[in-house]
């Protein structure tokens, strides 16, 4: 990923003035990704508020503990990523490589989780097609699940890129907690309209 | 370099295109032309007494019409030899070339589909029938943006000796417009535009023969040069060169 | 072997002066990219109205009815397509030579090239005859009629793999290549194409709602990122273009 225009960090100094974290590009990404998100997230509103009773009910077979639980380790994945980031521009690096293999290691814990989720669901005869709940259920977690996924490529570009001197730059890592970040707020709606909501 | 790959790939084009020419004649459906004005009966009727001889040159298209595609990289080889500022209409052409030789295979199959089970609703096989004509006569993009490529780069070849003389751009472009009018076989049953039809068949098929045959004879001439050259060049070193950088 | 005959030997002045412009080829194979697109629109949306699609849960008679009220506007729309399609093989070359210019192995050059030969079938040209077969013939059989709309339906918005192929090896390529022929954010935004095929794949399974092939996410939300895509490259090819050195060397 390229370089931001401000200043880099040098061994050991810190950032000497304020600028926007990580390169443009990733803004760009996430904030096209938000809004892509947020049309999903208007018709799924659009769809259930056409069809209340059904989607009232068919929210019930969510487990609501596994919902909280993933929450909570997303969370944690990005207090491991953003420490990551103060660790970088601090000249820390071998804590910042630590950091990075944590945040990835609770995105890997919440696939689980939501493989493990998927299969009980599909086990009580709740699959894609049942109704248009649990469509739109599988289909936004399965999106997002692709863009964990995909977070976790660029966690682990990010700790490739750190552990090699040669390759150290703190908008990289930066920009890898950009996104992870936006994973993040992407889980956290998804968890509040499907879950929570009622 | 050796050359030979490409001198097998350009008499790969009489050796298969004598025999492409021969079920061509032998399909019962070519001479004359299929009208797309048959009914379902009439059509389920050709497919049931001509059952063989439809399977036998199919078949036989199926195996051999796709050898033309050597010939046809043969032309990016030598399109990147001229001397141009890159190599983006190679690569066009590449791109054009697989696409149509993948639009006769696909016809190729409805064909044979049509034939297999005689028995078939006739409905149905009228509905394969139409499949196979449509997607053989009218998808002429493909080659006309191919020659229309080939035209522009040999137009703009600077090279002192081009690899292709300079008619084979107007010859190409001719063949083009020859060819373009077949797209229309998607619109009539009848008239010279239908699948059947003087332009749509008979000129299209024939511009195409044509320009396979012509490109036959200067690809060899080319090829012939470029192992001139070779010799040249590896008998004294130091003496002039190809023109291969892209500037 | 017979004797070689030399080519003629052409002198400079024999040719008009606008071949002689910096990098003509890249030039003329960029317009043919926005003519085409455009093209597209009046085929696809104004004659044929395969987008935006007609609904998949309609009676067979409605379906019927659809192709006898459009019938002459499908044949003509894409007998202009059968000519047209031809010129996307030009653009797809392009792309593919600004991503040689890439700091990258031309593998990817090449794989662009491939997966969208692959595109251009089944995404585009063969859902067209389907439609074509049915505006041909409104009189067949209705079961054969529903078949032929769905054949072409299907085919044209779940066209799936050859994209995320194509937008894969371009975001990768761009990625990884150091010389930023194109900006990293349209690597981004290939990502977004790829997952807008992902979204794509209900089609196979949906006749209404949000992921049917005309549904507001399969369909709409895809092809307004598509146009996005689209506008994006146009763009970003002109300038890649513009800035490229004509004394560039690209690898072979």
């Amino acid at each position: 990923m390229a370089n931001t225009q401000t200043a880099e960090v040098n061994a050991g100094g810190t950032t000497t003035r304020a600028h926007l974290p990580s390169n443009k590009d990733m803004w760009v990404f996430v904030l096209g990704d938000l809004v892509i998100f947020s049309s999903y997230f208007i018709i799924f509103e659009i769809y259930r508020h056409q069809q209340r009773q059904l989607f009232l009910s068919a929210q019930q077979h969510l487990s609501l503990n596994i919902g909280v639980v993933n929450t909570l380790v997303l969370l944690a994945s990005s207090w491991f990523v953003a420490q990551s980031v103060q660790r970088t521009r601090a000249g820390e690096y071998e804590r910042a490589m630590r950091l990075t293999v944590g945040g990835g290691l609770c995105g890997v814990v919440f696939i689980l989780l939501k493989a493990y989720e998927w299969s009980t669901k599909i086990g009580h005869g709740l699959t894609f097609g049942s109704n248009d709940f649990f469509m739109f259920y599988y289909m936004l977690t399965g999106v997002h699940l692709f863009h964990v996924a995909l977070g976790l490529v660029f966690l682990g570009v990010v700790f490739f890129e750190l552990r090699n001197p040669k390759l150290r730059r703190v908008s990289m890592v930066e920009t890898g907690a950009t996104y992870w970040h936006m994973v993040d707020l992407l889980w956290v709606v998804i968890f509040a309209l499907m879950y929570v909501m009622r | 370099m050796d050359l030979r790959p490409q001198w097998i790939s350009l008499w790969l084009v009489p050796f298969f295109g004598a025999i492409l020419l021969f079920v061509f004649v032998a399909f019962p459906g070519f001479l004359p032309p299929m009208s797309p004005e048959m009914t379902a009966e009439q059509v389920a009727d050709f497919y049931a007494k001509n059952t063989t001889m439809i399977r036998f040159s199919m078949i036989v298209f199926n195996l051999c019409a796709i050898m033309m595609i050597p010939f046809f990289m043969v032309i990016v080889v030598q399109i990147k030899r001229m001397s141009l500022p890159s190599h983006v209409l190679a690569y066009s052409y590449l791109a054009a070339a697989a696409t149509g030789a993948t639009l006769f295979a696909i016809a190729d199959i409805f064909w044979l589909i049509a034939a297999y089970r005689p028995g078939r609703d006739p409905q149905l096989i009228l509905l394969l029938n139409d499949m196979a004509w449509l997607i053989f006569i009218a998808p002429v993009g493909a080659f006309v943006v191919q020659n229309l490529c080939l035209a522009l780069a040999v137009y703009l070849d600077t090279r002192p000796q081009p690899i292709f003389p300079r008619w084979v751009a107007y010859f190409s472009v001719l063949t083009a417009v020859a060819m373009t009018p077949a797209a229309c076989a998607v619109i009539f049953k009848s008239g010279p535009l239908a699948w059947d039809g003087a332009i749509s068949f008979w000129l299209r098929i024939g511009a195409f023969a044509l320009n396979i045959a012509v490109m036959f004879f200067v690809v060899r001439a080319a090829i012939s040069r470029q192992a001139a050259e070779q010799a040249v060049k590896t008998e004294s070193p130091a003496t002039v060169t190809d023109a291969k950088v892209t500037r | 072997m017979s004797a070689v005959s030399a080519a003629p030997v052409v002198t400079e002045n024999a040719r008009p002066a606008w071949t002689r412009r910096p990098k003509i080829d890249q030039w003329i194979c960029w317009w043919t990219i926005p003519i085409f697109y455009n093209l597209f629109g009046l085929i696809f949306v104004v004659l044929t109205r395969v987008m935006p699609p007609p609904r998949p849960d309609i009676t067979p008679e409605q379906i019927v009815a659809f192709f006898e009220t459009h019938s002459l506007t499908i044949r003509i729309g894409f007998a202009m397509l059968m000519f047209f399609i031809g010129f996307a093989s030009v653009a797809n070359g392009l792309i593919a030579l600004q991503i040689k210019r890439m700091s990258v192995s031309p593998a990817f050059a090449y794989a662009y090239i491939g997966a969208l030969v692959v595109g251009g079938l089944p995404g585009c040209l063969l859902p067209a005859f389907a439609f074509v077969a049915g505006a041909f013939r409104p009189d067949r059989d209705p079961q054969i009629m529903v078949m032929l709309y769905d054949w072409c339906l299907l085919s044209f918005v779940g066209s799936l793999g050859c994209f995320c192929t194509q937008n894969m090896v371009l975001a990768l390529a761009i990625f990884l290549d150091k010389n930023d022929i194109l900006p990293k954010w349209l690597a981004y935004m290939s990502i977004w194409m790829i997952v807008t095929e992902l979204l794509a794949s209900p089609v196979f399974i949906f006749k209404s709602g949000p992921l049917a092939w005309n549904g507001s996410i399969s369909f709409y939300v895809g092809t307004a990122v598509f146009v996005v895509w689209e506008f994006a490259i146009i763009r970003l090819l002109y300038v890649a273009i513009k800035n490229q050195s004509p004394a560039e060397q690209i690898q072979d």
